[in-house]
Protein backbone atom coordinates (compact mmCIF):
# COMPACT_ATOMS: atom_id res chain seq x y z
CA UNK A 1 0.00 0.00 0.00
CA UNK A 2 2.86 1.97 0.91
CA UNK A 3 4.13 1.92 -3.04
CA UNK A 4 0.52 2.74 -3.93
CA UNK A 5 0.63 5.96 -1.97
CA UNK A 6 3.53 7.27 -3.39
CA UNK A 7 2.20 6.44 -6.84
CA UNK A 8 -0.39 8.54 -6.23
CA UNK A 9 0.83 10.77 -4.34
CA UNK A 10 3.96 11.53 -7.05
CA UNK A 11 1.01 11.66 -9.86
CA UNK A 12 -1.16 14.24 -7.82
CA UNK A 13 2.29 16.83 -7.54
CA UNK A 14 3.34 15.79 -11.02
CA UNK A 15 0.08 16.96 -11.86
CA UNK A 16 0.43 20.08 -10.14
CA UNK A 17 3.95 21.01 -11.21
CA UNK A 18 2.93 20.36 -14.94
CA UNK A 19 -0.42 22.68 -14.33
CA UNK A 20 1.33 25.71 -12.58
CA UNK A 21 4.10 25.22 -15.68
CA UNK A 22 1.00 25.32 -18.05
CA UNK A 23 -0.02 28.55 -16.37
CA UNK A 24 3.25 30.25 -16.24
CA UNK A 25 4.09 29.59 -19.39
CA UNK A 26 0.48 30.83 -20.96
CA UNK A 27 0.83 33.70 -19.00
CA UNK A 28 4.51 34.97 -19.93
CA UNK A 29 3.64 34.02 -23.54
CA UNK A 30 5.00 30.65 -23.57
CA UNK A 31 2.00 28.48 -24.25
CA UNK A 32 2.93 24.82 -23.48
CA UNK A 33 1.19 22.28 -25.67
CA UNK A 34 -0.26 18.86 -24.34
CA UNK A 35 0.11 19.73 -20.48
CA UNK A 36 -3.71 19.35 -20.31
CA UNK A 37 -2.86 15.80 -21.93
CA UNK A 38 -0.34 14.82 -19.49
CA UNK A 39 -2.21 16.01 -16.38
CA UNK A 40 -5.39 14.36 -17.23
CA UNK A 41 -2.89 10.91 -17.72
CA UNK A 42 -1.71 12.09 -13.56
CA UNK A 43 -5.20 12.59 -12.35
CA UNK A 44 -5.98 9.32 -14.22
CA UNK A 45 -3.20 7.47 -12.02
CA UNK A 46 -4.59 9.13 -8.72
CA UNK A 47 -7.92 8.54 -9.08
CA UNK A 48 -6.98 4.83 -9.73
CA UNK A 49 -4.63 4.37 -6.66
CA UNK A 50 -7.48 6.63 -4.79
CA UNK A 51 -10.47 4.26 -6.08
CA UNK A 52 -7.98 1.07 -4.55
CA UNK A 53 -6.28 3.28 -1.20
CA UNK A 54 -10.73 4.34 -0.30
CA UNK A 55 -11.82 0.64 -0.36
CA UNK A 56 -8.35 -1.00 1.44
CA UNK A 57 -8.69 1.55 4.41
CA UNK A 58 -13.07 0.63 4.47
CA UNK A 59 -13.33 4.58 3.89
CA UNK A 60 -16.26 4.75 1.37
CA UNK A 61 -18.94 7.03 2.42
CA UNK A 62 -22.46 5.42 4.02
CA UNK A 63 -25.47 6.30 5.57
CA UNK A 64 -25.51 5.29 9.22
CA UNK A 65 -28.55 6.47 10.54
CA UNK A 66 -29.94 2.66 10.53
CA UNK A 67 -26.87 1.02 10.57
CA UNK A 68 -26.61 2.31 13.93
CA UNK A 69 -29.47 0.90 15.31
CA UNK A 70 -28.84 -2.71 14.28
CA UNK A 71 -27.44 -5.51 16.45
CA UNK A 72 -24.17 -6.61 16.05
CA UNK A 73 -24.87 -9.79 13.68
CA UNK A 74 -27.53 -8.00 11.80
CA UNK A 75 -25.09 -5.07 11.29
CA UNK A 76 -22.76 -7.41 10.02
CA UNK A 77 -24.07 -9.39 7.77
CA UNK A 78 -25.45 -6.16 6.22
CA UNK A 79 -22.12 -4.80 5.63
CA UNK A 80 -21.50 -8.53 4.08
CA UNK A 81 -24.25 -7.80 1.92
CA UNK A 82 -23.58 -4.18 0.85
CA UNK A 83 -19.89 -5.15 -0.11
CA UNK A 84 -21.26 -8.14 -2.10
CA UNK A 85 -23.45 -5.94 -3.76
CA UNK A 86 -20.52 -3.19 -4.08
CA UNK A 87 -18.11 -5.66 -5.83
CA UNK A 88 -21.04 -6.80 -7.76
CA UNK A 89 -21.27 -2.72 -9.35
CA UNK A 90 -17.37 -2.74 -9.91
CA UNK A 91 -17.33 -6.27 -11.86
CA UNK A 92 -19.68 -4.64 -13.65
CA UNK A 93 -17.29 -1.82 -14.40
CA UNK A 94 -14.64 -4.40 -14.77
CA UNK A 95 -16.23 -6.87 -17.66
CA UNK A 96 -17.28 -3.43 -19.41
CA UNK A 97 -14.16 -1.83 -19.67
CA UNK A 98 -12.45 -4.89 -20.37
CA UNK A 99 -14.78 -5.35 -23.12
CA UNK A 100 -14.15 -1.79 -24.39
CA UNK A 101 -10.10 -2.20 -24.03
CA UNK A 102 -10.67 -5.08 -26.12
CA UNK A 103 -12.64 -3.79 -28.78
CA UNK A 104 -10.33 -0.62 -28.86
CA UNK A 105 -6.69 -2.60 -28.09
CA UNK A 106 -5.92 -2.34 -32.08
CA UNK A 107 -6.64 0.99 -32.88
CA UNK A 108 -4.31 2.46 -30.37
CA UNK A 109 -6.13 5.08 -29.29
CA UNK A 110 -3.96 8.62 -28.05
CA UNK A 111 -4.66 11.98 -27.01
CA UNK A 112 -4.84 14.89 -29.87
CA UNK A 113 -1.91 16.85 -29.25
CA UNK A 114 1.02 14.47 -27.64
CA UNK A 115 -0.43 11.29 -27.99
CA UNK A 116 -0.59 9.32 -24.82
CA UNK A 117 -1.70 6.25 -25.47
CA UNK A 118 -4.70 5.55 -24.08
CA UNK A 119 -4.72 1.52 -23.85
CA UNK A 120 -2.68 1.55 -21.51
CA UNK A 121 -4.53 3.77 -19.04
CA UNK A 122 -7.53 1.64 -19.86
CA UNK A 123 -5.12 -1.37 -18.84
CA UNK A 124 -4.36 1.29 -14.98
CA UNK A 125 -7.86 1.40 -14.55
CA UNK A 126 -8.92 -2.18 -14.68
CA UNK A 127 -5.70 -2.81 -12.61
CA UNK A 128 -7.60 -0.98 -9.90
CA UNK A 129 -10.80 -1.83 -10.62
CA UNK A 130 -10.01 -5.38 -10.64
CA UNK A 131 -8.27 -4.71 -6.82
CA UNK A 132 -11.37 -2.77 -6.08
CA UNK A 133 -13.56 -5.84 -6.55
CA UNK A 134 -10.63 -8.28 -4.70
CA UNK A 135 -10.90 -5.88 -1.42
CA UNK A 136 -14.38 -5.63 -1.37
CA UNK A 137 -14.88 -9.67 -1.85
CA UNK A 138 -11.94 -10.45 0.47
CA UNK A 139 -14.21 -8.07 3.42
CA UNK A 140 -16.94 -9.55 2.91
CA UNK A 141 -15.77 -13.15 3.25
CA UNK A 142 -13.99 -12.00 6.78
CA UNK A 143 -16.85 -10.00 7.53
CA UNK A 144 -14.52 -7.32 7.79
CA UNK A 145 -16.30 -4.34 8.84
CA UNK A 146 -16.06 -1.09 6.93
CA UNK B 1 -38.77 -3.29 -18.37
CA UNK B 2 -39.56 -0.37 -19.93
CA UNK B 3 -38.65 3.25 -19.52
CA UNK B 4 -41.13 4.86 -17.87
CA UNK B 5 -41.28 7.31 -14.96
CA UNK B 6 -42.52 4.27 -12.59
CA UNK B 7 -39.58 2.75 -13.14
CA UNK B 8 -37.36 5.57 -11.96
CA UNK B 9 -39.53 5.86 -9.09
CA UNK B 10 -38.95 2.24 -8.38
CA UNK B 11 -35.34 2.80 -8.81
CA UNK B 12 -35.13 5.75 -6.34
CA UNK B 13 -37.23 3.44 -3.98
CA UNK B 14 -34.88 1.00 -4.49
CA UNK B 15 -31.85 3.23 -3.78
CA UNK B 16 -32.90 5.02 -0.68
CA UNK B 17 -33.56 1.85 0.99
CA UNK B 18 -29.64 0.36 0.15
CA UNK B 19 -28.79 3.76 1.80
CA UNK B 20 -30.78 3.01 4.82
CA UNK B 21 -29.25 -0.33 4.38
CA UNK B 22 -25.42 0.96 4.65
CA UNK B 23 -24.37 0.23 1.56
CA UNK B 24 -21.75 2.64 0.45
CA UNK B 25 -23.12 5.47 -1.08
CA UNK B 26 -21.22 5.56 -4.47
CA UNK B 27 -22.41 1.66 -4.33
CA UNK B 28 -25.55 2.05 -3.84
CA UNK B 29 -26.25 4.59 -6.62
CA UNK B 30 -24.04 2.69 -9.19
CA UNK B 31 -26.02 -0.82 -8.57
CA UNK B 32 -29.11 0.94 -9.08
CA UNK B 33 -27.88 2.51 -12.02
CA UNK B 34 -26.66 -0.06 -13.43
CA UNK B 35 -29.34 -2.33 -12.43
CA UNK B 36 -31.47 -0.12 -14.28
CA UNK B 37 -29.62 0.26 -17.34
CA UNK B 38 -29.65 -3.77 -17.37
CA UNK B 39 -33.67 -3.48 -16.74
CA UNK B 40 -34.02 -1.32 -19.43
CA UNK B 41 -31.54 -1.24 -22.27
CA UNK B 42 -29.97 -4.70 -21.63
CA UNK B 43 -27.16 -6.12 -20.19
CA UNK B 44 -24.49 -5.10 -23.28
CA UNK B 45 -25.70 -1.63 -23.59
CA UNK B 46 -25.55 -1.32 -19.50
CA UNK B 47 -21.80 -2.58 -19.34
CA UNK B 48 -20.63 -0.58 -22.15
CA UNK B 49 -21.93 2.81 -21.11
CA UNK B 50 -21.28 2.28 -17.34
CA UNK B 51 -16.84 1.57 -18.24
CA UNK B 52 -17.65 4.47 -20.59
CA UNK B 53 -18.82 6.88 -17.60
CA UNK B 54 -15.78 5.59 -15.24
CA UNK B 55 -12.94 5.68 -17.35
CA UNK B 56 -14.07 9.42 -19.13
CA UNK B 57 -14.66 10.58 -15.41
CA UNK B 58 -11.18 9.22 -14.30
CA UNK B 59 -9.45 11.32 -17.64
CA UNK B 60 -11.55 14.28 -16.79
CA UNK B 61 -9.44 17.45 -16.63
CA UNK B 62 -11.88 18.86 -13.91
CA UNK B 63 -11.31 15.61 -12.22
CA UNK B 64 -7.93 17.09 -10.91
CA UNK B 65 -9.61 19.85 -8.81
CA UNK B 66 -10.91 17.58 -5.88
CA UNK B 67 -7.92 15.64 -5.32
CA UNK B 68 -5.33 18.71 -5.59
CA UNK B 69 -7.68 21.03 -3.41
CA UNK B 70 -7.87 18.42 -0.81
CA UNK B 71 -3.90 17.68 -1.66
CA UNK B 72 -3.50 21.52 -0.29
CA UNK B 73 -5.71 21.24 2.97
CA UNK B 74 -4.12 18.67 4.23
CA UNK B 75 -0.22 20.25 3.54
CA UNK B 76 -1.86 23.72 5.24
CA UNK B 77 -3.27 21.23 7.93
CA UNK B 78 0.00 19.98 8.60
CA UNK B 79 1.54 23.31 8.97
CA UNK B 80 -0.97 23.65 11.70
CA UNK B 81 -3.29 26.26 9.93
CA UNK B 82 -5.92 25.53 11.37
CA UNK B 83 -4.17 26.51 15.36
CA UNK B 84 -2.97 29.97 13.41
CA UNK B 85 -5.78 30.95 12.21
CA UNK B 86 -7.89 30.63 15.07
CA UNK B 87 -5.29 32.14 17.40
CA UNK B 88 -4.56 35.48 14.72
CA UNK B 89 -8.68 35.92 15.00
CA UNK B 90 -8.41 34.87 18.98
CA UNK B 91 -5.82 37.74 19.23
CA UNK B 92 -7.34 40.49 17.44
CA UNK B 93 -11.01 39.96 18.75
CA UNK B 94 -10.93 37.50 21.80
CA UNK B 95 -10.88 40.45 24.49
CA UNK B 96 -14.22 41.84 23.32
CA UNK B 97 -17.64 39.62 25.36
CA UNK B 98 -18.28 36.61 22.82
CA UNK B 99 -14.77 37.67 21.16
CA UNK B 100 -13.80 34.20 21.01
CA UNK B 101 -17.40 32.82 19.42
CA UNK B 102 -16.53 35.63 16.76
CA UNK B 103 -12.85 33.62 16.43
CA UNK B 104 -14.02 30.31 15.97
CA UNK B 105 -16.42 31.24 13.00
CA UNK B 106 -13.61 33.54 10.98
CA UNK B 107 -11.22 30.31 11.96
CA UNK B 108 -14.12 28.44 10.35
CA UNK B 109 -14.47 30.50 7.19
CA UNK B 110 -10.57 30.78 7.15
CA UNK B 111 -10.21 27.07 7.06
CA UNK B 112 -13.51 26.53 5.07
CA UNK B 113 -11.14 28.72 2.13
CA UNK B 114 -8.26 26.31 2.85
CA UNK B 115 -10.13 22.77 3.55
CA UNK B 116 -13.60 21.75 1.61
CA UNK B 117 -15.44 20.06 4.04
CA UNK B 118 -17.46 20.93 6.93
CA UNK B 119 -16.86 17.94 9.13
CA UNK B 120 -12.63 18.26 8.45
CA UNK B 121 -13.96 22.08 9.62
CA UNK B 122 -16.05 21.67 12.83
CA UNK B 123 -13.28 19.07 14.00
CA UNK B 124 -10.30 20.78 13.36
CA UNK B 125 -11.23 24.46 14.76
CA UNK B 126 -12.90 22.53 17.50
CA UNK B 127 -10.26 20.71 18.51
CA UNK B 128 -8.73 24.26 19.27
CA UNK B 129 -11.16 26.96 19.62
CA UNK B 130 -13.59 24.82 22.24
CA UNK B 131 -10.71 23.83 25.21
CA UNK B 132 -9.85 27.40 24.83
CA UNK B 133 -13.89 29.06 25.22
CA UNK B 134 -14.37 26.76 27.94
CA UNK B 135 -11.61 27.65 30.13
CA UNK B 136 -12.21 31.03 29.65
CA UNK B 137 -15.66 30.69 31.05
CA UNK B 138 -17.78 30.18 27.63
CA UNK B 139 -21.26 28.63 28.07
CA UNK B 140 -20.62 24.88 26.78
CA UNK B 141 -23.77 25.39 24.69
CA UNK B 142 -22.54 28.29 22.82
CA UNK B 143 -18.75 27.04 22.42
CA UNK B 144 -20.10 23.80 20.99
CA UNK B 145 -23.15 25.63 19.10
CA UNK B 146 -20.31 28.02 17.63
CA UNK B 147 -18.30 25.84 16.38
CA UNK B 148 -20.53 23.23 14.94
CA UNK B 149 -22.61 25.73 12.73
CA UNK B 150 -19.59 27.49 11.60
CA UNK B 151 -17.59 24.37 10.36
CA UNK B 152 -20.74 24.39 7.99
CA UNK B 153 -18.68 27.15 6.57
CA UNK B 154 -16.45 24.67 5.03
CA UNK B 155 -18.92 23.29 2.91
CA UNK B 156 -19.74 26.73 1.09
CA UNK B 157 -16.75 28.63 1.51
CA UNK B 158 -14.78 28.06 -1.85
CA UNK B 159 -12.87 25.97 -2.41
CA UNK B 160 -15.88 23.40 -1.75
CA UNK B 161 -15.92 19.90 -2.34
CA UNK B 162 -19.52 19.30 -2.36
CA UNK B 163 -19.66 22.05 -5.12
CA UNK B 164 -16.63 20.15 -7.22
CA UNK B 165 -18.90 17.03 -6.94
CA UNK B 166 -21.81 18.70 -7.80
CA UNK B 167 -20.10 20.94 -10.93
CA UNK B 168 -18.73 17.50 -12.38
CA UNK B 169 -22.38 15.51 -12.08
CA UNK B 170 -24.31 18.14 -13.07
CA UNK B 171 -21.83 19.44 -16.15
CA UNK B 172 -21.62 22.75 -14.36
CA UNK B 173 -18.78 25.28 -14.45
CA UNK B 174 -16.54 24.74 -11.14
CA UNK B 175 -15.05 28.18 -11.28
CA UNK B 176 -18.58 30.09 -11.92
CA UNK B 177 -19.87 28.02 -8.94
CA UNK B 178 -17.13 28.91 -6.49
CA UNK B 179 -17.44 32.56 -7.47
CA UNK B 180 -21.43 32.47 -6.85
CA UNK B 181 -20.01 30.93 -3.71
CA UNK B 182 -18.48 33.36 -2.33
CA UNK B 183 -21.68 35.87 -1.10
CA UNK B 184 -23.60 33.45 0.29
CA UNK B 185 -20.14 31.85 1.98
CA UNK B 186 -19.54 35.22 3.62
CA UNK B 187 -23.31 36.36 4.31
CA UNK B 188 -23.71 32.75 6.10
CA UNK B 189 -20.50 33.87 8.12
CA UNK B 190 -21.83 37.21 9.07
CA UNK B 191 -25.23 35.75 10.39
CA UNK B 192 -23.01 33.53 12.84
CA UNK B 193 -21.61 36.79 13.77
CA UNK B 194 -24.35 38.36 14.34
CA UNK B 195 -26.37 35.16 15.82
CA UNK B 196 -23.80 35.40 18.85
CA UNK B 197 -23.53 39.39 18.71
CA UNK B 198 -27.47 38.73 19.89
CA UNK B 199 -26.95 36.10 22.04
CA UNK B 200 -23.81 37.80 24.26
CA UNK B 201 -25.84 41.02 24.58
CA UNK B 202 -29.30 38.96 25.71
CA UNK B 203 -27.04 37.18 28.11
CA UNK B 204 -23.77 38.80 28.48
CA UNK B 205 -22.92 35.74 30.86
CA UNK B 206 -22.94 33.41 28.40
CA UNK B 207 -19.27 34.78 27.27
CA UNK B 208 -17.28 36.94 29.25
CA UNK B 209 -14.62 39.31 27.70
CA UNK B 210 -10.90 37.51 28.15
CA UNK B 211 -7.51 39.71 28.39
CA UNK B 212 -6.80 42.08 25.65
CA UNK B 213 -3.86 41.12 23.62
CA UNK B 214 -1.40 43.75 23.02
CA UNK B 215 -0.41 44.60 19.00
CA UNK B 216 3.02 43.09 18.93
CA UNK B 217 0.99 39.76 19.71
CA UNK B 218 -1.64 40.79 17.54
CA UNK B 219 1.22 40.98 14.40
CA UNK B 220 3.00 37.80 15.03
CA UNK B 221 -0.38 35.86 14.94
CA UNK B 222 -1.49 38.07 11.62
CA UNK B 223 2.36 36.93 10.19
CA UNK B 224 2.27 32.90 11.22
CA UNK B 225 -1.25 33.03 8.62
CA UNK B 226 0.20 35.82 5.93
CA UNK B 227 1.17 33.05 3.71
CA UNK B 228 -1.20 30.79 3.59
CA UNK B 229 -3.98 33.76 3.54
CA UNK B 230 -1.94 35.14 0.61
CA UNK B 231 -2.09 31.61 -0.98
CA UNK B 232 -5.46 31.00 -0.24
CA UNK B 233 -6.57 34.39 -2.05
CA UNK B 234 -4.73 34.41 -5.01
CA UNK B 235 -6.22 31.09 -5.35
CA UNK B 236 -9.82 32.36 -5.02
CA UNK B 237 -9.36 35.48 -6.68
CA UNK B 238 -7.35 33.76 -9.74
CA UNK B 239 -10.53 31.75 -10.19
CA UNK B 240 -12.56 34.36 -9.98
CA UNK B 241 -11.23 36.91 -12.20
CA UNK B 242 -10.21 34.27 -14.62
CA UNK B 243 -6.50 34.05 -14.76
CA UNK B 244 -6.89 30.37 -14.16
CA UNK B 245 -9.25 27.47 -14.44
CA UNK B 246 -10.29 25.75 -10.69
CA UNK B 247 -8.55 23.16 -12.11
CA UNK B 248 -5.15 25.32 -12.30
CA UNK B 249 -6.16 26.92 -9.22
CA UNK B 250 -6.14 24.09 -7.45
CA UNK B 251 -2.38 23.13 -8.52
CA UNK B 252 -1.21 26.23 -7.63
CA UNK B 253 -2.50 26.14 -4.25
CA UNK B 254 -0.73 22.81 -3.99
CA UNK B 255 2.65 24.30 -5.34
CA UNK B 256 2.04 27.39 -2.79
CA UNK B 257 1.36 25.22 0.08
CA UNK B 258 3.94 22.88 -0.55
CA UNK B 259 6.64 26.10 -0.77
CA UNK B 260 5.19 27.29 2.46
CA UNK B 261 5.31 23.71 4.10
CA UNK B 262 9.10 24.03 2.88
CA UNK B 263 10.23 27.48 3.94
CA UNK B 264 8.22 26.60 7.63
CA UNK B 265 10.73 23.81 7.71
CA UNK B 266 7.77 21.06 7.69
CA UNK B 267 8.17 19.42 4.24
CA UNK B 268 9.52 15.79 5.46
CA UNK B 269 8.74 12.70 4.13
CA UNK B 270 6.52 11.43 7.39
CA UNK B 271 4.40 15.06 6.31
CA UNK B 272 4.15 14.36 2.53
CA UNK B 273 2.78 10.29 2.81
CA UNK B 274 0.54 11.61 5.75
CA UNK B 275 -0.94 14.34 3.37
CA UNK B 276 -0.74 11.77 0.59
CA UNK B 277 -2.90 8.94 2.30
CA UNK B 278 -5.67 11.26 3.68
CA UNK B 279 -5.95 13.07 0.35
CA UNK B 280 -6.05 9.64 -1.79
CA UNK B 281 -8.55 7.50 0.40
CA UNK B 282 -11.11 10.69 0.40
CA UNK B 283 -10.53 11.56 -3.03
CA UNK B 284 -11.42 7.50 -4.04
CA UNK B 285 -14.42 7.83 -1.85
CA UNK B 286 -15.81 11.05 -3.52
CA UNK B 287 -14.89 9.19 -6.97
CA UNK B 288 -17.07 6.14 -6.44
CA UNK B 289 -19.60 8.37 -5.56
CA UNK B 290 -19.54 10.71 -8.77
CA UNK B 291 -19.06 7.72 -10.49
CA UNK B 292 -22.16 6.08 -9.64
CA UNK B 293 -24.35 9.42 -9.35
CA UNK B 294 -23.53 9.38 -13.28
CA UNK B 295 -24.51 5.80 -14.33
CA UNK B 296 -27.25 6.47 -11.87
CA UNK B 297 -27.94 9.78 -13.37
CA UNK B 298 -28.19 8.27 -16.40
CA UNK B 299 -30.65 5.55 -15.41
CA UNK B 300 -33.12 8.32 -13.99
CA UNK B 301 -32.84 10.43 -17.74
CA UNK B 302 -33.78 7.38 -19.48
CA UNK B 303 -37.11 6.68 -17.59
CA UNK B 304 -38.24 10.28 -17.70
CA UNK B 305 -38.73 10.51 -14.39
CA UNK B 306 -37.28 14.05 -14.02
CA UNK B 307 -39.55 15.19 -16.56
CA UNK B 308 -42.53 13.57 -14.81
CA UNK B 309 -41.72 14.80 -11.48
CA UNK B 310 -41.30 18.43 -13.34
CA UNK B 311 -44.75 18.24 -15.21
CA UNK B 312 -46.29 17.45 -11.95
CA UNK B 313 -45.06 20.15 -10.01
CA UNK B 314 -46.00 22.53 -12.97
CA UNK B 315 -49.87 20.99 -13.22
CA UNK B 316 -49.77 22.40 -8.70
CA UNK B 317 -49.54 26.23 -10.61
CA UNK B 318 -47.70 27.52 -7.73
CA UNK B 319 -45.56 29.54 -9.25
CA UNK B 320 -41.81 30.02 -8.13
CA UNK B 321 -41.29 30.93 -4.77
CA UNK B 322 -43.51 28.61 -3.42
CA UNK B 323 -42.30 25.57 -5.47
CA UNK B 324 -38.75 26.68 -4.13
CA UNK B 325 -39.95 26.68 -0.95
CA UNK B 326 -41.14 23.52 -0.89
CA UNK B 327 -38.05 21.87 -2.58
CA UNK B 328 -36.26 22.98 0.14
CA UNK B 329 -38.93 21.47 2.63
CA UNK B 330 -38.34 18.45 0.91
CA UNK B 331 -34.10 18.44 0.81
CA UNK B 332 -34.72 19.62 4.60
CA UNK B 333 -36.69 16.55 5.59
CA UNK B 334 -34.83 14.01 3.31
CA UNK B 335 -31.62 15.46 4.99
CA UNK B 336 -33.24 14.62 8.42
CA UNK B 337 -32.46 10.67 7.51
CA UNK B 338 -29.92 10.94 4.37
CA UNK B 339 -26.78 12.71 4.96
CA UNK B 340 -25.60 15.80 2.60
CA UNK B 341 -23.71 13.48 -0.29
CA UNK B 342 -26.61 11.18 -0.35
CA UNK B 343 -28.65 14.12 -0.49
CA UNK B 344 -27.27 15.59 -2.98
CA UNK B 345 -26.54 12.77 -5.36
CA UNK B 346 -29.98 11.41 -5.00
CA UNK B 347 -31.92 14.29 -5.68
CA UNK B 348 -29.81 16.08 -8.33
CA UNK B 349 -30.85 14.18 -10.82
CA UNK B 350 -34.53 14.74 -10.59
CA UNK B 351 -34.67 18.17 -8.93
CA UNK B 352 -31.86 20.40 -11.03
CA UNK B 353 -34.71 19.95 -14.36
CA UNK B 354 -37.07 21.40 -12.26
CA UNK B 355 -35.43 24.44 -11.28
CA UNK B 356 -33.97 24.89 -14.38
CA UNK B 357 -38.03 24.72 -15.58
CA UNK B 358 -38.79 27.05 -13.25
CA UNK B 359 -36.08 29.48 -15.16
CA UNK B 360 -33.49 29.30 -12.30
CA UNK B 361 -29.78 28.91 -13.61
CA UNK B 362 -28.14 25.31 -12.32
CA UNK B 363 -25.61 27.09 -10.38
CA UNK B 364 -28.18 28.71 -8.48
CA UNK B 365 -29.45 25.43 -7.69
CA UNK B 366 -25.94 24.40 -7.01
CA UNK B 367 -25.47 26.87 -3.66
CA UNK B 368 -29.06 26.07 -3.03
CA UNK B 369 -28.36 22.63 -2.47
CA UNK B 370 -25.25 23.05 -0.70
CA UNK B 371 -26.61 25.15 1.62
CA UNK B 372 -29.56 22.66 2.29
CA UNK B 373 -26.64 20.05 2.62
CA UNK B 374 -25.20 22.60 5.34
CA UNK B 375 -28.28 22.98 7.23
CA UNK B 376 -29.03 19.00 7.55
CA UNK B 377 -25.22 19.06 9.29
CA UNK B 378 -26.53 20.69 12.55
CA UNK B 379 -30.04 19.35 12.39
CA UNK B 380 -30.68 16.02 14.26
CA UNK B 381 -30.86 13.37 13.88
CA UNK B 382 -28.41 12.85 11.07
CA UNK B 383 -26.28 16.29 12.00
CA UNK B 384 -22.93 15.23 11.51
CA UNK B 385 -21.39 18.01 12.98
CA UNK B 386 -22.88 17.92 16.34
CA UNK B 387 -21.49 14.31 16.88
CA UNK B 388 -18.21 15.52 15.46
CA UNK B 389 -18.01 18.03 18.48
CA UNK B 390 -19.31 15.62 21.08
CA UNK B 391 -16.22 13.82 20.31
CA UNK B 392 -14.59 16.84 20.73
CA UNK B 393 -15.74 18.16 24.12
CA UNK B 394 -17.02 14.22 25.30
CA UNK B 395 -18.54 15.45 28.73
CA UNK B 396 -20.93 17.95 26.57
CA UNK B 397 -24.26 15.78 26.23
CA UNK B 398 -25.70 16.01 22.82
CA UNK B 399 -29.01 18.01 23.93
CA UNK B 400 -26.85 20.68 25.02
CA UNK B 401 -24.81 21.03 22.04
CA UNK B 402 -28.18 20.76 20.27
CA UNK B 403 -29.33 23.81 22.21
CA UNK B 404 -26.55 25.74 21.57
CA UNK B 405 -26.74 25.51 17.96
CA UNK B 406 -30.56 25.91 17.26
CA UNK B 407 -29.91 29.56 17.31
CA UNK B 408 -27.58 29.26 14.26
CA UNK B 409 -30.07 27.10 12.84
CA UNK B 410 -32.91 29.42 12.82
CA UNK B 411 -29.74 31.73 11.08
CA UNK B 412 -29.96 29.17 8.35
CA UNK B 413 -33.13 28.67 7.66
CA UNK B 414 -33.89 32.65 7.22
CA UNK B 415 -30.56 32.92 5.07
CA UNK B 416 -32.15 29.58 2.99
CA UNK B 417 -34.95 31.78 2.45
CA UNK B 418 -33.40 34.93 1.30
CA UNK B 419 -31.46 33.16 -1.25
CA UNK B 420 -34.48 31.86 -2.75
CA UNK B 421 -35.98 34.99 -2.54
CA UNK B 422 -32.92 37.21 -3.78
CA UNK B 423 -31.32 34.58 -6.29
CA UNK B 424 -28.91 37.52 -6.86
CA UNK B 425 -26.91 36.66 -3.32
CA UNK B 426 -25.96 33.44 -5.38
CA UNK B 427 -25.48 34.69 -9.32
CA UNK B 428 -24.99 38.38 -8.61
CA UNK B 429 -21.18 38.24 -8.33
CA UNK B 430 -20.79 35.89 -11.04
CA UNK B 431 -22.79 37.66 -13.63
CA UNK B 432 -21.19 41.36 -12.41
CA UNK B 433 -17.73 39.32 -12.94
CA UNK B 434 -18.97 38.44 -16.74
CA UNK B 435 -18.60 34.59 -15.80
Amino acid sequence: MRVLTWIGGGAMVAAAMLDGLGVLGRHTGLPLHGVIELVQAAILITGCVALVAATAAGSHARVHFLMERLSPPLRTATEAGGQLLSALFFMALLAGGVWLSADLWTGHEMSELIGVPYRWLRVATHLAVGAVVLLLLRDAIRRRPS
Amino acid sequence: MMATPETGLLGVGILFVLLMLGVPIGMSLGVVGFGGLVLILGMEPALIKSAVLLFETLIRYELGTLPLFMLMAHLFFSAHASRDLFDAAAKMVGHRRGGLAFASIAGCAGFGAINGSSLATAATIGLVALPEMRQRGYSDALATGTVAAGGTLGQMIPPSGALIVFGIIAEQSIGKLFTAAIIPGLTQALFYLLVVWLLVRWRPSLAPPSPRANWAERWAALRRIGDMMAVILFVIAGIALGWFSPSEAASVGVLGALAIAAWRKRLNRAMLETAFVETLRTSGLLLAVIVGALVFSVFVSITGLADAVGSSVEGLGLGAVPTLLLLAVLLLLLGSVLDGLALMLLTTPILLPIVTQLGMSPIWFGIFIVRAMEIGFVHPPIGMNLYVIQGVAKDVPLSRIFKGVTPFLASDLLHLLLIILFPVIALGLPEWLGQ
